[in-house]
């Protein structure tokens, strides 16, 4: 096993922007791709996909290209995904591996040329919602940093964080509780609100617990969308542009 | 990279169901390929070697490992007479090195037997000529899983030398 000081190994710092965590792919270089990658991050139903959809909008008006790329999306692997949550044969190793499967298809197929072409990618949740989630289901935090060291460390990766009251609002005014959100499979309450609360709870913990890790940008996402909105403009535009603005001051980490 | 990792995810789930549970009730599994089939043919798709070996560290390590070993002709002459078709990824055809089919096959699976051969020695595994009868090679595993099993239990009687 690697351990957090081999450079070879383990995921590390924002000096890797736009190279690979670990061991990367071999068979696929990337360095000196035009692209841009920057991952939006945060717990369900804290608002990523519609900041991801005002971002795309005002990135192409400003003339950037734009891909989109989001969680368990890849053609490849969603059917399978679907299938295998519905029946109660997933374990934690299995769910980890499915992840990784889905998002290595989504790197090789859709990030990786996007990046090559010099498009900026948004992409809806990155590999920290796989960390987060396995972690808090025991699963080795090493093992799950060696395996997705063939990701591509993002040049900016915000963090929408929420409180879990503020998120259980949010979330029952929307769509409601659903079964996986909720980590019901975690046995961690005897209805789905109270699991629902203790799981989130667990992995607001778990994320909250790799900002520093992997250079998340946190941003306060219990604020109305538009302010939300106007900070990420202000810290792409300063990371995308910045001969033609001022570097913001108060740029958060 | 998918290759390597859905062929992980299957390996998880029989490990998980099929595999350590009768490992747990005391029982024997004969495990027709293992986890050292992926190190070679992952590493020969180009995948990082260490990274697979890392992938694959919740996997428990055999007690014996048996590796059947033919030259590539010999491979390759086997299936041709039984009139097999060659399938697409045996053939390593996603690869593209050659649009036919038998000669991918036997540049795909000759640099997997390159990788075998490194995993002998990394892995310690049992090395059974395959070029010889049915029964020969039978006759050999059989010596090797004896001993085996007869180490376990004579150690725990006596001193007796294997």
């Amino acid at each position: 096993m690697t351990s957090p000081s081999d450079p070879d190994g383990g995921l590390n710092g924002e000096g890797q922007a736009g190279r690979y965590y670990g061991r990367g792919i071999p068979y696929l270089p990337i360095e000196g791709y035009p692209g841009k990658l920057i991952a939006i991050e945060g717990t369900d139903g804290v608002g990523r996909t519609i900041q991801i959809q005002l971002l795309r909008e005002w990135l192409e008006v400003k003339g950037y290209g734009v891909v989109e790329t989001g969680w368990t999306r890849s053609p490849l692997m969603q059917p399978t995904i679907e299938i295998a949550k519905s029946s109660n044969t997933l374990n934690k190793l299995t769910f980890v591996l499915l992840y990784a499967t889905d998002f290595a298809d989504r790197l090789e197929k859709e990030i990786i040329p996007a990046l090559k072409a010099g498009f900026v990618v948004l992409s809806d949740r990155y590999i920290f919602t796989a960390l987060a989630r396995a972690g808090i289901r025991g699963v080795d935090r090493q093992w799950l940093r060696t395996v997705y060291g063939f990701a591509i460390a993002p040049h900016l990766v915000f963090y929408l964080n929420v409180d879990v009251k503020t998120l259980i609002g949010r979330v029952l005014e929307s769509r409601g509780m659903d079964f996986w959100e909720s980590g019901m499979d975690l046995k961690l309450g005897d209805d789905i609100y109270d699991s629902f609360r203790a799981y989130q709870l667990k992995l607001l913990r778990e994320y909250q617990s790799m900002a520093d890790e992997f250079h998340f940008r946190v941003v306060d996402a219990r604020r109305p969308i538009d302010r939300i909105q106007d900070e990420l403009r202000r810290q792409v535009a300063a990371f995308l542009e910045p001969t033609e603005k001022p570097i913001e001051p108060a740029m958060t980490r | 990279m998918t290759f390597s990792l859905l062929h992980a995810t299957d390996f998880a789930d029989r490990l998980l169901y099929k595999i350590v549970p009768p490992l747990k009730a005391g029982m024997i599994v004969l495990a027709d390929r293992y986890a050292y089939t992926a190190f070679a043919r992952d590493a020969t798709r180009g995948v990082d070697r260490q990274w697979v070996r890392e992938l694959y560290s919740f996997a428990v390590r055999p007690d014996l490992s048996l590796y059947f070993r033919v030259p590539i002709d010999v491979s390759v002459d086997r299936l041709m007479a039984r009139r097999m078709k060659l399938k697409f990824y045996e053939a390593g055809m996603d690869l593209g090195w050659s649009t036919n089919p038998v000669e991918s096959f036997r540049m795909f699976q000759g640099k997997v037997l390159d990788e075998y051969d490194q995993l002998v020695q990394e892995f310690g595994l049992e090395v059974v000529d395959a070029k010889g009868s049915i029964t020969e090679q039978q006759r050999y595993v059989r010596t090797l899983v004896a001993q085996h099993v007869k180490t376990s239990q004579v150690e725990m009687t006596d001193d007796e030398p294997v």
